[in-house]
């Protein structure tokens, strides 16, 4: 109690008030102008977890002399962080001289197989109804190469890109395997009255080759695949691998489809709106470069369940400023879930008509996708999930859906694979749902 | 603030130096840029049979030489090829060749089109706050020395892990003034790994239970280390999750720090990248080829030819290739993964390393293998580094590690062998990677971890008191009959 009141000055002091006459505002009037204004900037304390009333309380067990220094070694603290060139790298050599510097991201042409075969996806299975064991997404037949998706009219591409780096938890490249092997995501949805497998043709693309060393290198590689898919008309179905692969594939929707005509609908824990990384890309960062680099406008992005610790204030102010719309848990707990769900239909319908939806397993309460690389508690049920992403998929023309940050060592059961299928199915069933409307005119 | 970036500095010198004017500012792993790898093994040439003759009139002289070049079989066998051109033209043929020879085009470097470093945004105000260290006016003021987190004369602590349950070391003068001897480090750096999470190594160790130094004697020497050496906790050692090759520089600054204060470091990662830093950094502080190294691991780790020039598989071959340590003080024992092929072995011998495979194991005995790796430990060098790759072990002892392979080695074959080691030699450091936990539904990785560093540690407090003789074991311990020899009076 005794210690408030001396805060409250210093707070008033350091917020520009008329100097009280304690020993922090002769302390503080004594630092040099540059001092002085260092220790008002609020920003800059919040990076050291300090607010003006800790540092008054730091100040007062401090001599004069001791405060100066306590400054002088916060300013040059800031003053290290930043870049300084001639002392600090930046960038980080590669190896050009190693053999088959790109031999991992070369396609093989089709004029080298061993065997020839006609263009088309290649079904794994012996029998006509027994499944043979061979996983794929969807149980569907794989396609290898661009020209088997034109050739068997795929309508919907599962793509894996195992890319894992920045997460909490690691795990994120095994998600592409454990969706392939749980079940989930074959059969008839009973609340859309469909089988997608039968009204859609549905086709497994394999994984992407990714540079498990570097981000960076990883992105151009799937930003040109996944281009290629939805060049053919397909969907791109993009099971990740960390949140970083938004980028390559929202850029792949622009390079298809032209900027400004999707609607990006993001479902996350996070908004993934860091700004202040050294690195051109990782997980937390990727809808900021997307907006900073030009790929997407704010008002093309819908965000729902954001929550949790890791978006600063600063984040959030500048995705609003950029005209993002921010549906996060608070909004759900004020509104309710109905009336949250009811705006983002009418947002993925108010938009230029094509949708490409980003879901991030951290979206769901940990108790459905425990397995997720940056869970955070007070998530989406699926009861919630589930129907919103079939109305999503129903509502407009879907040019691509990628389930990100399935990390199946988190979670040794299977339910956030089975979870993640049925996200996957749900959408796809949304899909065949539109499809079967529009025949029927 | 001025030694923060004068460190830095020195650091990153080398490879800017070298490295020219247009790439002044990269990272750059290694010390000699100019020759950053071990040669390519070239393309073995095509025989191309007679009967293919008739097929190859169309094609150029260029063409020719590339298909007898051999580089073809990146791409396809010679068998597949050679049969496909039964079914084509000359002209065809030559359309063919031509194909491969624009993929060859494609898959090798080519400046321009090809980036040959990873940028990086220095517009980030936060660029270098992964490794500023925590100005001390920012404390109160505490005399240096090793903090203690302990409340009572006894009980079993406070409920802080720490490595070894020991106090907590922050700078070198905590080291210096606590004439600390050994601290322990973690390293949380996990990238390359076929599984993830080796970078919740560090923590495992910290909370694995059971192998708590200051806890009781080691039976095998009768020693307790927690008591008989002066041990610290000295925190993680930050590191880039998104760049091993940042990390593993400000990696070996963190080391040499340590070792300069007299202290030996075990560092505990991590993936086993960080054998790099640490063999760079024992160079620094004991000069180079001065340290002898035994590497026991299921994998070899001596990758080279990649696009990245470090990697948890490359660091024997850095460390060796830029001569921090010299090939013939190199040991490595347990090696069994699939991947080195002929022309590795004989690199690794012409290098004059002694290598002790599973292979050996299996041909000549555990015993055996054991003697002779020691003997060579001790045979050039007065220093011994052990790089310890939890893989080495079986599956069934470690399930909790990146890149598992089976038909390892046993805790009861381990243990020993680490003992004797730290107690036979003058051991500079230790590193102890690729414990990821989350692997690991059990206890058994971090408390097997934990129990192999016991073991070293018990080792280097035997090597203290003069306990060194071969495979020296506490004749109170080994037997009720035995007589006590001049140890117990």
């Amino acid at each position: 109690m005794r210690k408030l009141p001396l805060a409250l000055s210093a707070l008033a002091l350091l917020a520009g008030s008329p100097a009280l006459a304690d020993d922090v505002a002769a302390k503080i009037g004594a630092l040099s102008p540059a001092a002085q204004a260092f220790v008002q900037d609020e920003a800059r304390l919040a990076l050291f977890h300090l607010t003006p009333a800790k540092l008054a309380d730091a100040f007062r067990g401090r001599t004069p002399e001791e405060v100066a220094a306590y400054v002088a070694s916060l300013m040059q603290v800031a003053q290290d962080a930043a870049f300084h060139p001639g002392r600090d790298a930046s960038a980080i050599a590669l190896n050009p001289g190693a053999s088959g510097f790109n031999a991992s991201t070369v396609l093989k042409p089709a004029m080298f197989d061993e065997f020839r075969r006609d263009p088309g996806p290649i079904s794994l299975d012996h029998y006509l109804f027994q499944k043979t064991g061979i996983p794929t997404f969807a149980h569907a037949p794989v396609a290898i190469r661009r020209e088997d998706l034109v050739a068997g009219k795929v309508e919907v591409a599962f793509i894996g890109v195992p890319l894992d780096f920045s997460s909490g938890w690691r795990d994120g490249k095994h998600g592409p395997m454990a969706l392939r092997s749980t079940d989930g995501l074959v059969g008839t949805d009973a609340a859309a009255g469909v089988d997608p497998a039968t009204v859609l043709s549905l086709a497994d693309f394999g994984d992407l080759s990714i540079d498990y060393m570097s981000v960076e290198r990883s992105v151009d590689h799937v930003r040109f695949m996944v281009g290629q898919v939805a060049g053919t008309g397909a969907a791109a179905f993009v099971v990740g691998g960390d949140h970083a692969v938004m980028y390559p594939d929202v850029a792949a929707m622009a390079d298809t489809y032209g900027k400004g005509r999707f609607t990006l609908i993001q479902f996350d824990a996070h908004a993934e709106a860091e700004a202040t990384s050294e690195h051109t890309l990782s997980d937390s960062q990727s809808l900021h470069r997307l907006l900073a680099d030009g790929v997407i406008t704010g008002s093309q992005v819908v965000q729902v369940g954001t929550r949790g610790p890791e978006t600063s204030s600063a984040d959030t102010a500048r995705l609003a400023r950029s005209g993002v719309t921010m549906l996060g848990m608070e909004r759900i707990e004020k509104d309710g879930w109905d009336s949250v769900a009811a705006r983002v239909i009418a947002a993925a319908k108010a938009g230029p008509g094509a949708i490409f939806v980003s879901f991030d397993m951290s979206v769901l309460d940990p108790a459905y996708a425990a397995g997720a690389g940056r869970p955070v508690q007070e998530g989406l049920t699926m009861r919630e999930a589930v129907p919103l992403i079939r109305s999503v998929c129903a509502s407009g023309k879907v040019i691509g859906f990628e389930l990100l940050d399935s990390a199946p060592i988190l979670d040794p059961t299977y339910r956030s694979a089975q979870a993640g299928n049925a996200i996957l199915h749900a959408c796809l069933a949304g899909m065949a749902q539109r499809k079967v409307a529009e025949k029927k005119g | 603030m001025v030694s923060r970036s004068s460190i830095l500095w020195a650091a990153l010198g080398t490879g800017m130096a070298l490295a020219g004017v247009a790439l002044a500012q990269e990272i750059v792993i290694g010390e000699d840029p100019a020759v950053v790898t071990r040669a390519p093994t070239p393309p073995k040439p095509l025989d191309i049979p007679k009967e293919a003759e008739a097929k190859l009139t169309a094609l150029t002289p260029d063409q020719r030489a590339y298909l007898k070049s051999g580089e073809s079989r990146r791409v396809v066998k010679p068998e597949v090829m050679f049969k496909r051109f039964e079914s084509l033209s000359p002209k065809e043929v030559a359309n063919y060749v031509s194909a491969l020879m624009a993929l060859k085009e494609q898959i090798d470097f080519k400046p321009g089109r090809d980036k040959d470093r990873i940028a990086l945004d220095t517009s980030s105000p936060l660029f270098n706050a992964w490794t500023l260290p925590r100005p001390a006016t920012l404390n109160p003021k505490r005399e240096a020395g090793p903090i203690s987190l302990q409340r009572y004369v006894g009980g079993m602590g406070m409920g802080i892990p720490t490595f070894a349950n020991a106090p907590v070391a922050l700078t070198p003068e905590d080291l210096i003034a606590g004439k600390v001897e050994v601290a322990i480090v973690g390293a949380p750096l996990d990238m390359g790994s076929g599984w993830r999470d080796a970078k919740n190594g560090p923590l495992a160790l910290r909370t694995a239970m059971g192998a708590q130094a200051p806890y009781g004697n080691d039976m095998y020497s009768m020693i307790n280390p927690g008591t008989a050496l002066r041990i610290a906790d000295y925190g993680d050692i930050a590191v880039d999750n998104l760049s091993t090759e940042r990390s593993v520089q400000h990696v070996r600054e963190a080391v040499r720090t340590i070792a300069k204060t007299g202290a030996i470091p075990i560092v505990v990662g991590g993936d086993h990248s960080l054998e790099y830093p640490d063999l760079a950094a024992m160079a620094d502080v004991h000069g180079k080829g001065k340290v002898g190294v035994v590497h026991f691991d299921s994998h070899y780790d001596a990758g080279s030819d990649r696009v990245h020039l470090i990697d948890h598989g490359q660091p024997v071959y850095r460390v060796i290739h830029e001569g921090h340590v010299l090939g013939k003080n190199y040991v490595q024992v347990g090696l069994r993964a699939r991947g080195p092929d002929i022309d590795t072995f004989k690199w690794m011998r012409e290098q004059g390393m002694n290598y002790h495979t599973m292979v050996e194991v299996e041909k000549i005995g555990w015993d055996k293998v054991m003697e002779a790796a020691v003997k060579e430990a001790k045979r050039n060098t007065d220093k011994l580094w052990i790089s310890f790759d939890i893989d080495v072990l079986d599956p069934a002892f470690m399930p909790g590690t990146g890149t598992p392979v089976p038909g390892g080695l046993t805790m009861r074959e381990a243990q020993p062998i680490m003992r004797r080691l730290c107690a036979e030699n003058n051991i500079v450091g230790i590193d102890l990677v690729e414990v990821a936990p989350y692997l690991d539904s059990s206890y058994k990785t971090a408390h097997n971890s934990a129990f192999l560093l016991n073991a070293c540690l018990a080792g280097i407090a035997m090597h203290k008191k003069g306990l060194t003789k071969p495979h020296w074991l506490s004749p109170l311990s080994a037997s009720s009959k035995a007589p006590l020899g001049k140890e117990y009076p």
